[in-house]
């Protein structure tokens, strides 16, 4: 049991870190393919963090969207738009020091409120039949966002061919 | 029956799209007129059920007086929208289809977003009323400003909400709920003073995305941009639509679910309120830009709307509610900034000109089009006999009686600002030589729509009762919160 | 088991790097992979949260999760968006750095 506990604790830490270290070396890496990649590196130790909460099917969610998708679409932009993204001149702008400053002013807020707070917490759950749950859930108590959320993707696809289209 | 007119407004989304897709070159001209349809079909669904009062979807949606007051002016804002929009495409886009079901679509958003009660609902339709208006916005891809409009738009908008998003995920962890009421009950029945903080930080970020959309200072910088480079139908529509389904869900997360701290969100706010109206006021007295001048004055607007919430007072019967207020201003706003940005479409489609410099001479070339500017923008500034008074005697109204007797008089002296950009329109209109002395011709659509929209302004100032009884019963359902 | 604190903080902390990038950066795509980051963090949240806090309801008990699918589909939508204006702007000036994107001043 006590090992079970230790590893749970190795792998939050382990992903955590994978994350955090990919978010960082996205948000300052010069040259925006590799940025895209700490990007990739970040999505990844997300999708571990969802395993650790047990939410395998957000997890799975993560890397087909997030990694499949969006990665592949910010990337297929980057070379799109390439020549600009291996100039010299810097890729921050001129406020990246006000803009450090609200990021951590922003987190000093955040964590008071995490560490602060008295969540109401209960036994955590497990659900064993969790994505037929998932699934009868989305078309009975979630029905109405459900059907939005598909006219919401009707809507953004035809607008980007609009816009994109040659 | 409850969701009739969302479902109306979905059916001609799509209908439109396949009507344009199938049909030839003629029945394309049709496509307005199939909107327009949709549009008056879903008002009359509303009206239909009007006077319900149900929570539908495990208490997700709340088709409630307060909701149906909103879907009325969605669908009056995308009529009127529409109707405008016709002359001014033509020869700008021949993705009309797309056009005008993007914007169905839109007016769909904005529905959905009034009878919001559940953090996922709120989450969703805000963000399908963001995407729609990012695409309008940057509709006419050719035009170098429309794309630039719709990138910042796009930029400021996404960075918001991921802001509010994260509020709400802690309003989620702090409930256990997703829905408004039950997170109100936690917040009631908690004694616990660590949930505090949380009840202050989290409507704090979700204000910075409905903040965003009502365009409030500090989150108002791509309001100028977005309106200077949008379609001039669309800024019409950005100036009035997002604005106010944005205090739809202000209002209701901040008087259902927040109201035992209203001490502390209300100098918050009343802070917010005097900076949106005062910079907004300040910044558009430099303008040369009809769309930026226009732009700014709505900033300004969102600031005095806001004086309407921080005055709230449900208890007692008082005519001064604040929240009456905020709907009666709403609604006296929606025609009076139409009708201001039609006057400039109507411009725009027959000579192209959107400077102030341009309108010199106006009252010789479209008479009727000055005249109108005369009365909108004195609604706008809130001079009687307008809409525009109506809805600043009952903000401020709303204000005095709870004592915030700075912020009513902040809110007169900007006010008085105003009229001095209003005033300069009016100046070059009346009393400059233009330099093309040619009339500029209105196309008829647009001068019944002017009509239209000048004649509800003065009626909601002559015979402003039924407006009243509107605002009275669409507030209702808070009363039975309280 | 793990404290949620943990989970909070490092989403607290993935939050404001992409806060962070989403102000600091000229590009319009990393302006772009800013935002995804804070969504991610968001959705580290909604799970964390509904893995440890007693549902309001017997029929919120999976809310945490069915809000973190909508916002990954959401996030979808916006960055297929978000990428047709980019493509957009580039093809008409050459260039996506927002502060050369300056036809109408900020």
């Amino acid at each position: 049991m006590l090992t079970s506990q230790f590893l749970t604790y190795v792998a939050f830490f382990v992903l955590s870190a994978i994350a955090l270290i990919g978010a960082f070396l996205a948000v300052t890496l010069r040259n925006l393919v590799r940025a895209a990649l700490g990007l990739i590196l970040s999505f990844m130790g997300v999708a571990g963090i969802y395993f650790v909460l047990e939410a395998e099917f957000v997890a799975i969610v993560q890397v087909i969207i997030y990694i499949g998708a969006i990665s592949v679409l910010i990337l297929f932009a980057i070379m799109l738009t390439r020549g600009l993204m291996t100039s010299a001149a810097s890729t921050q702008n001129s406020q990246w020091i006000g803009a450090a400053f609200v990021g951590m002013l922003m987190f000093a807020v955040l964590f008071f409120v995490a560490i602060t707070t008295n969540w109401p917490l209960a036994q955590p759950h497990t659900i064993s039949d969790l994505i037929p749950r998932l699934g009868a859930d989305l078309v009975t108590t979630y029905l109405l966002p459900f059907e939005a959320v598909s006219l919401l993707l009707l809507a953004a696809l035809i607008g980007a061919i609009v816009i994109a289209r040659e | 029956m409850l969701i009739s007119p969302e479902l109306i407004l979905a059916i001609f989304g799509m209908l439109v799209l396949v009507v344009d897709l199938i049909g030839r070159a003629r029945t394309r001209e049709w496509l307005p007129w199939v909107t327009v349809l949709g549009f008056v079909l879903a008002f009359a669904a509303t009206l239909y059920i009007w006077g319900s009062n149900a929570s539908i979807f495990a208490g997700m949606y709340s088709v409630d007086m307060f909701s149906l007051f909103f879907k009325l002016l969605a669908t009056i804002a995308g009529t009127m929208i529409v109707l405008v929009s016709i002359d001014y495409l033509r020869g700008r886009t021949t993705r009309q289809g797309e056009f005008f079901s993007i914007f169905t679509f839109s007016i769909l958003a904005m529905t959905m977003m009034a009878s919001s009660a559940s953090l996922l609902m709120i989450y969703l339709s805000i963000e399908f009323l963001s995407y729609t208006s990012y695409l309008l916005t940057g509709f006419l891809r050719e035009d170098k400003k429309s794309n630039e409009a719709a990138l910042k738009y796009f930029l400021y908008g996404a960075i918001t909400s991921a802001v509010m998003l994260y509020g709400l995920s802690l309003l989620y962890g702090v409930s256990g709920s997703l829905n408004l009421t039950d997170i109100a009950t936690a917040f009631a029945n908690t004694v616990d003073p660590s949930v505090r903080t949380v009840a202050l930080v989290a409507p704090a970020l979700v204000l910075a995305g409905l903040g965003f959309k009502i365009s409030l200072v500090p989150f108002h910088q791509w309001a100028p941009d977005a309106y200077e480079g949008a379609p001039t139908p669309v800024t019409a529509f950005l100036s009035v639509g997002p604005k106010a389904v944005g205090f739809a869900i202000l209002l209701r997360v901040a008087l259902t679910t927040l109201p035992i701290y209203q001490a502390s969100w209300i100098p918050l706010l009343a802070v917010i309120s005097i900076i949106t109206m005062t910079l907004g006021n300040l910044v558009a007295l430099r303008q040369t830009n009809i769309k930026r001048l226009l732009a700014y004055s709505s900033i300004a607007q969102a600031g005095y709307m806001l004086i309407g919430l921080v005055g709230v007072n449900l208890t007692g019967n008082s005519p001064f509610s604040g929240l009456n207020g905020v709907l009666i201003y709403l609604f006296a706003y929606l025609f009076t900034n139409l009708g201001a940005f039609i006057c400039v479409i109507a411009i725009e489609n027959a000579t192209g000109a959107v400077n102030i410099a341009d309108y010199a001479g106006l009252v010789r070339r479209a008479p009727f089009v000055a005249a109108l500017f005369i009365i909108f923008f004195l609604s706008l500034a809130g001079i009687p006999p307008t809409a525009g008074f109506i809805g600043k005697f009952f903000v401020f109204g709303a204000a005095l009686r709870e004592g915030f007797l700075t912020l009513a008089a902040i809110g007169v002296i900007n006010s008085i600002i105003s009229v001095f950009y209003y005033f300069a329109v009016i100046r070059a209109a009346f009393f400059l030589d233009a330099k093309d002395p040619s009339p500029i011709r209105i196309t008829p659509l647009v001068t019944a729509m002017l009509t239209v929209t000048a004649a509800m302004v003065l009626l909601i100032a002559v015979y402003p009762q039924p407006l009243f009884n509107l605002a009275a019963w669409s507030m209702g359902m808070f009363g039975v919160v309280k | 088991m793990i404290p949620l604190q943990f989970y909070l903080i490092v989403a607290a902390i993935l939050f404001c790097l992409g806060l962070f990038g989403a102000l600091a950066r000229r590009n319009a795509v990393a302006i772009l992979m800013g935002i995804e980051l804070m969504l991610n963090a968001v959705n580290i949240n909604l799970v964390a949260f509904w893995r440890y806090v007693k549902p309001a309801a017997p029929t919120m008990d999976l809310a945490g999760q069915i809000f973190a699918l909508f916002v990954v589909t959401l996030a979808a939508a916006e960055a297929a968006i978000g990428l047709a204006l980019i493509i957009a702007i580039y093809r008409s000036r050459d260039t996506v750095n927002v502060e050369d994107v300056d036809l109408m001043k900020w």
